[in-house]
């Protein structure tokens, strides 16, 4: 316990330390803020420029408006959008969910199928099917998410017109809540399949091997020679053995599936916090942009302690020195 | 290990082929459309710049033919039953407006969905003239130096507060101290207000052009009572949220999402009976032009007016299903030209610009580069406008040309470097400097392309006169006065974006120019820009590349689309559905 | 965009480099040759390929958007300004490649020298360089380098230090556990002995028995690095003036409906790549510890 408190208290620093460092990033970086919001309102005079960096406390001292900005992120203040003019922490809850859901579904995905592949080939391992598998897994690897997307797009845009290819929901909807339900499954069937692909690959891989290290483990054959049934040796067993070390990698990838969900966003239109962060890049909207690179950051921070936690109530044997193994 | 090898060519072949075989069919070579244009796409807003004062009487306007508008592949969704009430019309663009309030932020972005939210005095017909709308009827004092509203009795905001004078009032008094176009109210002096009903605007010099400042998306009439609170109202809460949002227009704000969505429900005590037919609409904000084209091609989508590129209009053109118009969008008139710094030394010698602009085929990049979709430009007014003179000296003889007219000049294209800019993210605007460069190095210019990342980079570097030569979109905005003037008046080098930025100073353009603006006879107008438009060709302080139309798609079943002189930026009350 | 390098290798022992039986390992990998032929053959079109191709891929040549073999349009079509997606193709991979390099070598220089540094020595160093470490680590690594990139004005440069800045931690981590591994083996012990410096015993003694694992990761980083480029080009964060094949899929977004063959060929230009160096690292992976092999 001792450990998780340090663990946690340490946490807390790491984030003040790149809420310090990201926010020194954008506000001593060159790049005008108030010319692309005047450039939105039709580029005005000077006055107006003059006008937008003195509402928004663009001309105060640097550390002035890092300790006040500090301050605010303390009390769960985000600031306000340069752009819309919105609570940075409103615009970011609306754009959540459907990334949650997004990297939800196609981890989950990309976990399950990867296991079930990788348990079915891990007893077959010089199949055409395993072959396949390795095949698949360096090709899914190499693949570059937006140019998967496109090319989905490409098919089923024109072609095959199965599923939408932009967007989250048809707005025109208007049914029960089944029906909106589905109308997002809808939606979500390609992103998903564009972000999951490439760590399907992985794991797939990942799975077999580890399969494949527990079927020939001492704990294994033992089980075999007591007679044990086959299947309930593989899947009891094994099976829980193997998936750890997906599950695992799975947490500290969180930081990449991000990454590939800003990608994938871009790609489908899906109205997520990665568009709204690629967004705000552009139109310079720091405090967006902050308050995303903020909670991005605090999200991986919590998985991995959470993960930590996992690992260390899964096999108590293995010895957590912290976040440097 | 051979399987592997095997299977993995196998899978690197068969994704090329399965791209080939699902690819489009459609090879959008194109043949050419009617009617030339090329959205700007550019992630930006497609925005205006500061409006200058205009003198206009609006009276004057008239017989505005639309020829360099003309529709193409037809409006034949027309049907012959009456209007119906009823339906849902969804609207996809790329444009992101920053929120709703139209007094005190331009663009198109926010005007599309804030002139269905808010009603203004004037409505504009396609001859430019003035229809009542909350101003039932209007007067001009004879000296030009006062204007009288007469609002329309029992006109009620969607709180169901009547709208008063007072609201008039403080709407056009917001706009002046806060709008980005500062010149468009800045010779109103004061405005009374005798009773509920009347509006006295008081001028301090004749400024005809009052009238079309009161179109719908310059001075929507926002309710007193909901902003006059004290809070700064660029920042006011009410300006996008859906629970305190109070408008005048035919339609009341349900849903707001930032950047997403916005979802705009009729408006039942709007002051004109029996309006708005529709139901709803549905503005969704796409930000991939792409998929609004699919959504136009598969029926979901009702209309749009951001179609992303040439490509994409002579795709939609070929499609029966959809109907494709250039129509509308008059009184917004863009154009696209090729503007130089007239401080770089090389550029300052007028041959060498008149040699670029021999150069330049522009029927090849409307052709060509643009599928079709622009129209060649010949001066700085657009073609839809009364004050276009259509006969100016032009160029773009052809290389052969050029190089003669710097030979005779005594000067060697050879020691000269240029660089041309372009607003960026752009892929048309590329498309001409691309297009330029080839030419200018074909004559024998050292010539190339500068790309910048974003528009602010771009937007900075040309206000502060760090260009050579750059391509530029720039607005009409329906009165020369607003949307002409600041381009070449050497008054208004101010180091801003979309202002005097080649340093042009002709005196004698000044003086035509301040004449054309304060006078009321349209005949002596029309004179005047001509002769401005005349000696501006002779300088060259740009040339002229083409004009594209706002392209707007949408499916047959929607009546009256909005292709107005306003296009999108007005209200869609008369618009209904035939199902 | 890193990967997680899975099996990392067992107890190498002492000195001697393992160098030779890999090789001989590795050349017997088909899938690994493949990959290394592949790759070969790409640098080869990225040097040399203007020579034998020499269209000049920012020139507009012919009509816009024509498919491949229509019209006069070359072999594999006009892109949506009517520029030549081959000479794109065959030009591409100097930038993509280039920034990559740089960046790798960034990744390296500052990822290997910390973890050794905190590998080696222990105590207070390490402990706050795997801070830093981490810092870096919990930030969104796209997101990241899209800021700097955005706001230091997209260039080769810029691009390269982002992916490296955006990178390094993994290298870091992966040094210092092969650092903490092997420092207190046998044969480091005697060097310490001998009284052999700190700087030669980390350089000279210990950093050639980590090699293996880190060249493996460092094969699979320049994958990543060129997935992260192509990533950031596309979404318009590339040096405008280069031609690189992720630029060229971005900027032909909106129209690629109209012409899948400007998003398909570049796209398959860098997925070839990639391959290329999933292959090789996966090679060596196999021909340094052969006890996994077969996965």
């Amino acid at each position: 316990m001792n450990h998780i408190t340090a663990r946690v208290a340490w946490s807390l620093g790491l984030i003040l330390a790149v809420i310090v460092m990201c926010f020194s990033l954008i506000h001593l970086a060159p790049g005008d803020v108030a010319i692309v919001i005047a450039g939105d309102s039709g580029a005005g005079d000077p006055e107006v420029i003059a006008e937008i960096r003195e509402d928004l406390g663009l001309d105060d001292p640097f550390l002035v408006q890092l300790g006040g900005y500090v301050g605010d992120v303390a009390q769960g203040d985000l600031g306000t959008s340069y752009r819309f003019n919105e609570p940075v922490t409103e615009l970011i809850v609306t754009r959540l969910w459907p990334t949650f859901l997004l990297v939800g579904t196609a981890v989950s995905f990309a976990i399950v199928l990867g296991v079930l592949v990788g348990v079915f080939t891990a007893r077959r391992p010089e199949s055409p099917v395993s072959h396949g598998v390795t095949v698949f897994s360096l090709t899914g690897y190499s693949m570059p998410v937006f140019w998967t997307g496109l090319l989905l797009v490409i098919m089923f845009a024109s072609n095959v017109q199965w599923f939408p290819v932009s967007g989250m929901r048809d707005v025109r909807l208007e049914g029960n809540w089944l029906e909106e339900w589905i109308d997002v499954a809808h939606h979500l069937v390609l992103p998903a399949i564009t972000l999951g692909v490439i760590y399907l690959a992985q794991y797939s891989r990942l799975s077999r091997a580890s399969m494949l290290e527990v079927l020939q483990s001492d704990y294994v054959r033992t089980a075999r020679a007591k007679g044990l049934a086959e299947r309930r040796v593989v899947y009891k067993h094994a099976l829980r053995n193997a998936v750890i070390p997906v599950v695992t990698v799975a947490g500290l990838q969180f930081g990449q599936m991000l990454s590939g969900a800003l990608l994938v966003e871009t790609v489908f239109n899906w109205p997520g916090l990665g568009r709204l962060a690629a967004d705000s890049v552009f139109q310079r909207d720091a405090p967006v942009l902050l308050g995303i690179l903020i909670l991005s950051s605090t999200l991986v921070v919590i998985i991995n302690i959470l993960t930590d936690i996992v690992y260390r109530l899964i096999d108590p044997r293995i010895r957590v020195g912290g976040p440097s193994q | 290990m051979r399987k592997r090898l095997l299977a993995l060519l196998a899978i690197l072949l068969s994704f090329a082929m399965l791209a080939a075989a699902c690819g489009d069919d459609d090879d959008a070579g194109g043949d050419a459309g009617d009617d030339m244009a090329t959205e700007d796409d550019s992630g930006d807003d497609m925005d205006d710049e500061p409006a200058e004062d205009d003198d206009e009487s609006t009276a004057d306007m008239s017989d505005v033919a639309e020829e360099a508008e003309g529709s193409d592949a037809g409006d034949s969704g027309a049907v012959d039953t009456g209007p119906v009430a009823g339906g849902t019309l969804l609207i996809q663009s790329t444009q992101v407006p920053r929120h709703l309030n139209g007094t005190v932020q331009s663009g198109y972005a926010t005007a599309v969905p804030g002139t269905q939210l808010n009603a203004s005095p004037l409505l504009f017909d396609e001859n430019f003239q003035p229809q009542p709308y909350l101003a039932e009827s209007w007067e001009i004092a004879d000296d030009g130096l006062s204007v009288t509203l007469n609002l329309v009795q029992g006109a009620v905001f969607h709180d169901g507060e009547p709208i008063t004078s007072e609201d008039v009032k403080f709407s056009l008094e917001t706009s002046q101290a806060n709008h980005p176009f500062k010149t468009m109210f800045a010779a109103v002096s004061s405005v009374d207000t005798p009773d509920d009903h009347t509006v006295v605007i008081n001028l301090s010099e004749p400024h005809p052009a009052i009238l079309l400042a009161m179109s719908p998306g310059l001075l929507p009439i926002i309710p007193e009572h909901v902003y006059n609170d004290g809070q700064e109202i660029k920042e006011h809460p009410c300006n996008a949220g859906t629970d305190c949002f109070v408008g005048s227009g035919p339609f009341t704000l349900a849903e707001y999402e930032a950047g997403s969505i916005i979802r705009l429900k009729a408006f039942e005590d709007f002051f004109i009976a029996d309006r708005p037919y529709l139901d709803e609409i549905i503005i969704e904000i796409v930000p991939d032009p792409a998929s609004i084209v699919i959504g136009l091609e598969n029926g979901d989508t009702d209309l749009s007016a951001t179609l992303g590129g040439a490509a994409n209009v002579v795709r939609l053109q070929e499609n029966d299903d959809v109907i494709v118009t250039a129509d509308g969008h008059a009184a917004v008139g863009p154009i696209q030209w090729l503007e130089f710094n007239l401080a770089d030394p090389a550029l300052s010698n007028v041959v060498v610009r008149q040699a670029i602009a021999d150069a330049i085929d522009r029927e090849f990049m409307s052709d060509v580069l643009d599928l079709g979709t622009t129209f060649p430009a010949t001066t700085g007014i657009h073609p839809g406008s009364p004050f276009h003179n259509p006969n100016t000296e032009q160029y773009g003889a052809g290389i052969e040309a050029a190089q003669a007219r710097l030979a005779d000049a005594g000067i060697d294209p050879s020691t000269i470097s240029l660089a041309i800019d372009y607003i960026p993210v752009s892929g048309s605007q590329l498309a001409y400097a691309e297009y330029i460069v080839q030419q200018l190095q074909d004559v024998g210019f050292d010539a190339e392309v500068n790309t910048l990342p974003d528009f602010p980079s771009w937007a900075g570097r040309v206000a502060a006169g760090e260009h050579q030569m750059t391509v530029n979109n720039v607005w009409n905005w329906g009165d020369p006065v607003i949307g002409v003037h600041r381009t070449y008046l050497s008054t208004n080098n101010v180091g801003v974006i979309w202002t005097n930025n080649t340093g042009y100073n002709n005196p004698d353009v000044d003086a035509l120019l301040a004449q054309a603006g304060a006078e009321f006879d349209f005949d002596t107008r029309v004179d005047l820009y001509a002769q401005a438009q005349e000696i501006i060709n002779q300088d060259v302080p740009m040339v002229y590349l083409n004009t594209p139309p706002f392209w707007q798609a949408f499916q047959p079943r929607v009546q009256n689309p909005p292709i107005g002189i306003w296009g999108q930026l007005g209200p869609m009350h008369e618009v209904w559905l035939a199902e | 965009m890193t990967v997680p390098v899975t099996g990392v290798s067992p107890e190498q022992g002492d000195l001697g480099p393992p160098g030779r039986q890999a090789l001989r390992l590795f050349i017997r990998n088909k899938a690994a040759v493949f990959g290394l032929v592949l790759l070969t053959a790409i640098v080869f079109m990225t040097l040399f390929g203007s020579f034998f191709y020499d269209q000049d891929p920012s020139r507009i040549i012919a009509r816009p958007l024509q498919g491949p073999g229509e019209g006069d349009a070359p072999a594999l079509g006009t892109d949506y300004l009517g520029r030549d997606v081959l000479a794109g193709v065959v030009n591409g991979g100097s930038t993509s490649l280039t920034v990559a390099l740089v960046a790798v070598l960034l990744v390296a220089v500052i990822g290997v020298s910390l973890g050794a540094i905190s590998g080696y020595y222990g105590g207070w160093i390490d402990v706050a360089l795997m801070r830093v470490t981490e810092l870096f680590q919990v930030l969104p690594a796209l997101l990241f380098a899209m800021v700097i990139v955005a706001l230091f004005e997209p260039s080769t440069r810029s691009v390269a230090v982002a992916i490296g800045l955006a990178s390094w931690p993994q290298t870091a981590r992966l040094t210092r556990a092969e650092f903490l591994r092997l420092k207190n083996l046998e044969f480091v012990k005697a060097a310490r002995a001998s009284g052999a410096s700190d700087f030669r015993i980390i350089w000279r003694v210990i950093f050639p028995n980590a090699l293996p694992p880190l060249i493996v990761s460092i094969t699979l980083i320049m994958g990543a690095a060129i997935l992260f480029e192509s990533g950031l080009a596309f979404l318009g964060l590339g040096d405008p003036n280069s031609q690189s094949w992720g630029l060229m899929i971005g900027l032909s977004r909106q129209t690629f409906l109209n012409g899948w063959w400007t998003v398909t060929f570049p796209g398959l230009a860098i997925f070839a790549t990639v391959l290329s160096f999933s292959l090789i690292g996966d090679g060596l992976q196999d021909a340094f510890n052969p006890k996994l092999r077969g996965r």
